[in-house]
């Protein structure tokens, strides 16, 4: 690639969503910090220099996935769908247990989490397949097989168990759909099949999992376990008042209260609710709604219906987890534990996200119309 | 989505800025404390109702770690903690407990748990705990049950003990929070340890600075667990224990007829009040090192060899394998010649010719060493196999073991060889390699006080939720029959009762007026040849007819069954037939 292409791609790039999404990453590595600052004497403070490796790494893959045509990987979508399912099932025999649920491959002393992957499997897929000539969006076999494309990996990822991830994946594939031009009508279907089959996914869930909701909806009912999360971040969030307490000084979060296992992955937004603020945590809000921006943006000005369809999930994907977290955190929906995109500590989903987001860029990048 | 963005950000916007005041309040006085609530674990108790293990109040001293927590490193939390500790220590009056090991433990593994700094305080410190130390932040007073052992020693081995249950660590899961307090280590608290134990409940209650509660956020209740009835008797244990008379050995005490245990007595025995809540690690060793091996839970877990208290069985086996009669004769001139090797009688000077019935009543090894080659050991074998020995008996408690019976497959594994006629000689008096459990000998005992079906032991009867009216029965586990022929049992039976009763006996002098009963004695060798020493066996049942007492009494070092063991049943008995006189 000579010097005027690669100035091509950078003139032509979204910088609001380059530097929002900057800004994001450095500062949940700072938060990450903070959250493992008071205990030096524990392995969580050296959380922060891994993130730093992930977010470069993660980097690494955004600007490749940006300077590269996005058709071109679209055309590898079987191949990433089918390696995807294919870690999924081996995850479910020789996964790492942590806490009861095996979610972790190891590769060469790197924890890997293949459910990461197969978000972007699962919208490549999906979106290849809502694009293609011969499509007709009504058509209710179509639809099926559109959704049984993110079917598979759910009921794998499921299994691990981690519902939460898994639902992300109907986010992603309902998305495409909707944008896609599906009529009414099957969405109030979809709608109606699946309240009918909430009675039938409450009895197929997990112990801990129906937990969780019923601690949701009776606020207090487990407040020792998962209730004493949800309200410590509360009091964590809610004292952090107008500006906050100051970076490295939320006595939620450095004294421990927040329990230490979460507050830099699932409770990393309470953290920096305590310690800057509605000032601090409505910037962080406005910072993903650049990125969604950028996103919707690529939907508009995609110049095909492929690049159109695969904005339109990444937005979706990553709108439905800030989402989740932050109405988590704040106390407004069960416990999830779904973490926060560019900041939860983690580095499957760091890299996951940056490779969607270059994906975005270069959609983006490679725009039709004039936007 | 931009509305849900917006939704998102008035949301915050309400709790932190329009609500921030009251959660900063909240968090400013932080706050919210999880104070234990202990369950309570179910009592012990004996088949008449009398409680062999209880519970009682004890006050602790407990510091919350997360309203002492200091910013910064944990290490920082800890010197703050020790100065603390020193100050309320002088101002108690009391020695510190806690080392500084203990503390960085405690927040390694337990850390949502309080932190008990004094434990089981008695009422003066209480009372100045009150006056100086009430309201200060970060400790406060932690109530919990400590088990109570009322008898002391007597039932030490049988119930065991208690210790602090100790979680896991898991910092995601918080669940262990609600784990009870102690577990059973050892005996009936031990195998029925899940019956009995009790999840602790937890309270969130806010409290401020000065340690004032403002209010309960939330509760959830302690649990209960289940009172345990055992088959033990209170008086048998008593009198059975005072038998042995502080000599080291066993007695097991069975009603025949269900295989309910009514004592279980080790001696020496400790006294395990001493392991609550914890024993202290002098204790532990001065109980290791007693050459008495007060640990020891003899009558389940110690093996002997049985001596003379295995002849009933081979003379069942004879009779029951048609291989001899009651009326077969053999003549006891005070030894037997196998090859070049002598065998000896115990008594030197003969017993001359005998039936089977006296042979018994008179316990003639040369009548054994005959019958024995004459039936051949396969028989006698069976026959043991049957009544249990060589296996454990499956009596609810952990470290039964089964004590060995020898066989030709046996000797061949451990000394290549096959079995031969010595064996067998060595066999049918008890000897040799054969050991048992006092146990053991007690369900042989019943079999022959039934006259056939041999019952399992059992410790518990019932059941019933703490506290909770009556106990819930269990039923016994039917009788193993043998299908003795009542011949061949008459002659055993009799021939035990004559022990007691006839002019002849062994153990004539344990006779008690008015009581029929039937026994049989054991001497048997232990330990190098010249050293002479006997473990003294007796094996009984009473009364003769209808026996509601299967005995197997042992003491470790003794001088003949007759002379040492032989009292010791009679004392016991003469105790139980009175005890029992008005009924029941």
């Amino acid at each position: 690639m000579n010097w005027s292409a690669i100035k091509w791609h950078i003139l032509r790039q979204d910088w609001g969503l380059t530097l929002a999404m900057l800004a994001l990453a450095v500062a949940g590595v700072s938060f990450i910090y903070s959250a493992g600052f008071q205990h030096v004497d524990l392995p969580v403070s050296a959380m922060y220099q891994r993130q730093i490796l992930w977010v470069l790494v993660g980097l690494v893959g955004y600007i490749t996935l940006a300077m590269t045509d996005y058709r071109q990987v679209a055309g590898a979508a079987w191949w990433i769908y089918g390696v995807s399912l294919g870690l999924l099932m081996l995850v479910l025999f020789v996964g790492r247990q942590v806490h009861g649920a095996s979610r972790w491959l190891s590769l060469f002393n790197i924890q890997v989490q293949p459910s990461e992957f197969a978000k972007l499997g699962v919208l490549l897929v999906v979106a290849r397949y809502w694009a293609r000539v011969d499509l007709d969006p009504d058509h209710p076999g179509h639809l099926a097989a559109a959704l049984a494309l993110a079917g598979a990996p759910f009921i794998l990822i499921a299994r691990q168990p981690d519902l939460g991830t898994a639902m992300t994946l109907w986010a992603i594939a309902l998305v495409i759909i909707f944008v896609g031009g599906v009529r009414f009508k099957w969405l109030l279907v979809l709608g109606l099949v699946g309240l009918l089959l909430m009675p039938v996914a409450w009895v197929s869930l997990g112990n801990y999992q129906r937990e969780r909701i019923r601690v949701f909806l009776d606020a207090d009912r487990d407040p020792f376990g998962a209730g004493w999360n949800k309200i410590q971040s509360q009091i964590a969030v809610g004292s952090g008042g107008l500006t906050g307490k100051g970076y490295l000084q939320g006595t939620q979060n450095v004294l421990g209260y927040l329990p230490r296992t979460v507050a830099p992955t699932d409770f990393i937004y309470s953290v920096i609710a305590e310690e800057k603020g509605f000032a601090g945590s409505a910037t962080m809000l406005v910072l993903y709604g650049i990125i969604l921006t950028a996103g919707i943006r690529g939907a508009w000005v995609a110049r095909d219906r492929l690049g159109r369809y695969i904005a339109a999930g990444i937005t979706g994907l990553i709108f439905f987890h800030v989402f989740v977290n932050v109405a988590m955190t704040i106390g407004l929906m069960p416990i999830t534990g779904l973490p926060l995109p560019l900041m939860s500590y983690g580095g499957s989903f760091m890299v996951s996200t940056m490779l969607a987001l270059g994906l975005l860029q270069s959609i983006i990048i490679r725009r039709g119309r004039r936007f | 989505m931009a509305l849900a963005f917006v939704f998102l950000g008035v949301m915050l916007w309400r709790i932190q800025v329009v609500h921030g005041e009251r959660y900063r309040d909240d968090e400013l006085r932080q706050s919210v404390r999880r104070v234990r609530l202990p369950g309570m674990r179910g009592r012990l108790y004996d088949r008449h109702g009398i409680v062999l293990a209880d519970n009682r109040p004890g006050h602790h001293i407990a510091v919350y770690l997360e309203e002492l927590r200091r910013p910064g490193g944990w290490v920082r939390t800890v010197d703050h903690l020790e100065l603390q500790l020193d100050t309320w220590a002088q101002e108690l009056n009391v020695e510190r407990e806690l080392s500084r090991t203990d503390i960085e433990m405690h927040i390694r593994r337990r850390l949502p748990m309080p932190l008990i700094a004094w434990r089981d305080i008695d009422e003066r410190t209480l009372g100045r705990w009150a006056e100086r130390l009430a309201g200060i932040r970060g400790v406060d007073i932690y109530t919990e049950a400590v088990r109570v052992y009322p008898h002391n020693e007597l039932f030490a081995h049988v119930l065991g003990y208690v210790g602090r249950a100790d979680a896991e660590p898991d910092p995601e899961e918080p669940f262990h929070y609600y784990l009870p307090e102690m577990t059973g280590r050892s005996g009936l608290e031990r195998r029925y340890d899940t019956l009995m134990r009790a999840d602790a409940g937890a309270r969130l209650v806010r409290v401020d600075a000065v340690g004032y509660r403002h209010a309960d956020l939330a509760f959830r209740e302690p649990g209960a667990g289940y009172d345990v009835q055992t088959t033990l008797d209170h008086r048998v244990q008593e009198a059975a224990r005072r038998a042995l008379e502080g000599e080291p050995g066993s007695v097991v005490v069975l009603d025949p007829r269900t295989g309910d245990v009514l004592a279980l007595v080790s001696e020496p025995a400790f006294d395990p009040n001493a392991f609550i809540p914890a024993i202290t690690s002098a204790r532990w060793q001065a109980l290791l090192d007693d050459p008495r091996r007060p640990l020891i839970h003899r009558p389940v877990a110690g093996t002997y060899a049985p001596g003379s208290i295995f002849k009933p069985v081979v003379a069942i086996a004879a009779l029951e394998n048609n291989l001899a009669t009651p009326d077969a004769v053999f003549y006891c001139p005070g030894h037997f010649e196998l090859g070049r090797a002598r065998f000896h009688c115990w008594n030197r000077r003969g017993h001359g010719s005998l039936n089977m019935r006296q042979s018994l009543e008179r316990s003639c090894n040369v009548y054994y060493y005959r019958l024995a080659l004459q039936i051949g050991y396969p028989a006698i074998y069976h026959m043991a196999r049957a009544l249990g020995l060589g296996q454990r008996t499956g009596i609810d408690l952990d470290h039964e073991v089964s004590g060995l019976l020898p066989d030709d497959a046996w000797k061949r594994r451990t000394f290549n060889d096959a079995w031969r006629d010595g064996d067998t000689v060595n066999l049918s008096i008890g000897q040799g390699p054969i050991t048992v459990t006092p146990l053991q000998m007690a369900v042989v005992a019943a079999a022959l006080a039934n006259g056939g079906p041999v019952p399992r032991p059992r410790l518990v009867r019932g059941q019933r939720p703490f506290g909770d009216g009556a106990f819930a029965p269990r039923d016994p586990e039917p009788l193993r029959p043998m299908n003795w022929s009542a011949a061949a049992i008459a002659t055993v039976r009799g021939g035990m009762r004559d022990v007691i009763m006839g002019e002849r006996g062994t153990a004539r002098t344990s006779s008690l007026p008015g009581v029929v009963y039937a026994a049989k004695t054991g001497t048997a060798e232990f330990g190098p040849k010249d050293e002479g020493r006997k473990h003294a066996w007796m094996i009984a049942f009473a009364p003769y007819d209808n026996p509601r007492y299967a005995i197997a009494l042992m003491v470790d070092d003794g001088l003949s069954g007759g002379q040492t063991a032989g009292p010791k049943v009679q004392r016991l008995l003469s105790e139980l037939l009175q005890v029992q006189g008005g009924g029941s």
